[in-house]
């Protein structure tokens, strides 16, 4: 009896590790002194959708880049899959990004990117064509076959083509910075309903950062506060998330 | 640029100073004086046309002040004043004064010398202004072009097929008005201020962005290149790159000018003064490899925009290095199959260049990317190619030592002790030394590589 209590722990202990996602110990980065990036202690579960919010130069960006191995930890590391980004580039395989528009090659077509980067996965053509066309909605006839380079869209039509040049590598863990911002209303309300798909049916992990507060509570069922480089707050959304949200960032300012 | 003006700088400085000994040369038992107050006309005639093929626009700097409180007049004075800094207006004065220096202030005196410099003055501004001006005109109507262009040809027709006018007499006389009396100068620096207020005016009506920017807008298509397809992801990175540079125009100048660099080897093979094998190598080795000089200097700045997507993509590092491994193998072997035709001078040069190819690909690749690891500037490549500093630094020059040295050190002195042959079969063997050890410097440069992408990417991400 006891014996199989025992093994019973060790599984749940394996599944547990199985099921993280991103680990982060002890982080720390530091610019002229100031410490932009703080976090003691952070796991994302597989499957979660996290929103991370917090005023300019709360140090949301330098996560990110930190998550993706663009800038080195003063301090500390980040685990994706137990294993250290720094150190190897297994994440790579099964993470895809859109921060800015230093991800996108902007002198290519849009179609010419997403077979491009459709090839580092290695989908052909034909795939990435069937798959484009799911997002016919989503691009609203602006993206394809406009004879435009990505440098002649506009903003919002180049992060339109960043979002679904990573979705389409079929990730298990996606990043995205501040995909709402220079996009229409119509394209949002699509963005969050993928994004909420993604979680539900695909079990991808999923972080986003945002500074519109409607859209995180709406799409991320964990939302976590930047401060200063801190997380501050660490909540599981419930109806009462926005306004406790609203109330800290009035009081702030 | 960096590495190509340094050295048109030297040799415009070279000229500059040898100027009298070369025309004495040249132009026996005529007074050396003459013979350059004849040529001025046609080098600002040859500066306007080489100013209209170069020479940038410099609009999009005004964006950020066109919604402030600041007076049309003032922008366009700063558009005007700001416009200035190029190399084409520094090089008439650089070569001239030396010349004038020695030999018309020993003969004229003083006041002649100031009435040449406000003269040249005068004329530099006239074509800088005025090829600005023709430029934003030929930007909204490309009949303006023809229009220039007619106008030369009707001047070189009444010059040489007619024999109505000659511009050397006419610049003879003029110069030689400015020597008697210094004041005539005036009329030179009267004409640059009318092509100011020309081009002043102009702008101020035109100050629109969307009417002053050079973009032409045509349908883009996608292209695919086909034969880069069997090399898998390096060779998708290589057809992207191949994309960078035709698409943009920076990168697109710097292969125009490593296309002109073809003709480089005219100015030694046509010399019989030259023997012997030290100038093929010379020029061999720019010939062959001028690409991956002139292109492989920047790397990997060309990717600045978007290099943060690259590190982050799943791109292996030792596939990106190899692709540009395969890129400079590409346009190299290309540059020596166009310099075939080099073999009317003898088959010497052709079997040259293909040694000077080899070193190329073996030394100068390694070279060239070692130093790009060591590169944190950023480039835009939006911007035009020539005379933009953007980019250069430190390690463009420390670059150019060892490029070019290097070579020279292997073949000068055993072609001193007179074996030349010896000399040239050593750079060869060293070369293939290094191709066929090319797995082992890519992972040298995969290691370092590993250890300074933070800097490089921090340093791309800096505007």
């Amino acid at each position: 009896m006891l014996a199989f209590l025992k093994l019973n722990v060790t599984q749940s202990q394996q599944d547990l590790e199985i099921n993280k996602m991103i680990q982060i110990k002890d982080l720390q980065k530091i610019y002229n002194g100031v410490r932009v990036v703080n976090v003691n202690d952070l796991t994302i579960s597989v499957g979660e959708t996290v929103g991370l919010i917090g005023n300019n130069g709360a140090g949301k960006t330098t996560l990110f880049r930190m998550m993706l191995d663009l800038i080195r930890p003063d301090q500390g590391a980040i685990l994706s899959k137990d294993k250290d980004v720094a150190k190897s580039d297994d994440w790579k395989s099964y993470t895809t990004s859109y921060l800015d528009e230093g991800f996108l090659i902007d002198y290519l077509t849009p179609e010419e990117y997403f077979y491009f980067t459709g090839s580092l996965f290695n989908l052909n053509k034909a795939h990435i064509d069937s798959e484009l066309n799911n997002y016919t909605e989503f691009f609203n006839g602006e993206i394809l076959n406009r004879g435009k380079y990505i440098r002649d869209l506009s903003k919002g039509n180049q992060s339109k083509v960043g979002i679904v040049a990573s979705l389409l590598q079929n990730p298990e863990l996606l990043m995205l910075d501040e995909p709402f911002a220079n996009i229409d209303p119509s394209t949002q309300i699509r963005l969050k309903n993928m994004v909420k798909e993604l979680s539900s049916k695909k079990r991808i992990t999923t972080i986003i950062s945002s500074h519109d507060l409607n859209h995180v509570t709406e799409v991320c069922e964990r939302i976590l506060l930047m401060e200063k480089g801190k997380i501050i707050k660490d909540i599981a959304t419930n109806s009462n998330t926005l306004k406790e949200l609203e109330e800290y960032f009035s009081i702030l300012s | 640029m960096g590495f190509l003006v340094f050295y048109l700088l030297i040799n415009v400085l070279v000229v500059a100073f040898f100027m009298d000994k070369i025309l004495i040369k040249t132009y026996p038992g005529e007074d050396i004086l003459q013979t350059f107050n004849s040529f001025i006309l046609y080098y600002f005639l040859m500066d306007l046309i080489m100013r209209f093929q170069l020479q940038e626009l410099p609009t999009l700097s005004v964006r950020p002040y066109l919604h402030l409180p600041i007076s049309k007049n003032q922008i366009v004075n700063y558009l005007s004043i700001t416009s200035l800094a190029t190399a084409f207006n520094l090089t008439p004065f650089l070569l001239v004064i030396p010349f004038l220096i020695k030999v018309l202030i020993p003969q004229y005196g003083v006041g002649a010398f100031w009435g040449f410099m406000a003269c040249i003055f005068g004329f530099t501004l006239f074509n800088h202004f005025f090829s600005l001006w023709l430029k934003r005109k030929v930007n909204l109507n490309a009949f303006w072009m023809l229009g220039f262009f007619g106008l030369l040809l009707i001047l070189w027709a009444l010059e040489f097929y007619f024999k109505l006018i000659s511009v050397s007499v006419i610049s003879k006389n003029l110069f030689n008005a400015i020597i008697s009396q210094p004041l005539f100068s005036a009329g030179a620096i009267g004409l640059a201020s009318a092509t100011f207020m020309i081009n002043h005016s102009y702008l101020k009506i035109n100050l629109y962005l969307e009417e002053l920017q050079t973009s032409k807008t045509s349908v883009k298509s996608s292209t695919e290149i086909p034969y880069l397809d069997r090399f898998g992801t390096v060779g998708d990175l290589v057809a992207n790159e191949l994309k960078l540079i035709l698409r943009n125009k920076r990168p697109r100048s710097v292969l125009i000018m490593c296309v002109m660099f073809m003709f480089y080897g005219l100015i030694f093979y046509n010399n019989p003064k030259y023997d012997g094998y030290g100038h093929i190598v010379f020029s061999g080795m720019f010939m062959t490899g001028i690409f991956i000089i002139n292109y492989g200097q920047f790397m990997f700045s060309w990717q600045s925009a978007h290099f943060d997507g690259i590190l982050s993509s799943r791109i292996r590092a030792d596939d990106f290095f190899k692709s540009k491994f395969l890129l400079f193998d590409v346009l190299s072997t290309f540059c020596f199959l166009l310099t075939i035709p080099y073999v009317y001078f003898g088959w010497k040069v052709l079997i040259v260049h293909f040694v000077m190819c080899v070193w190329n690909l073996g030394v100068n690749t390694v070279l060239v990317l070692y130093f790009a690891n060591q590169n944190y500037k950023r480039i835009d490549l939006s911007k035009g190619g020539s005379f933009n500093w953007e980019g250069v630094g430190a390690s463009q020059w420390i670059l150019s030592i060892p490029l070019m040295v290097t070579p020279f050190l292997i073949y000068l002195p055993l072609s001193y002790y007179n074996y030349p042959e010896i000399g040239l079969g050593a750079i060869a063997i060293i070369g293939l030394i290094f191709i066929f050890s090319r797995e082992f410097w890519l992972r040298k440069l995969v290691s370092i590589f590993k250890t300074k992408r933070y800097a490089i990417a921090a340093g791309f991400r800096n505007q």
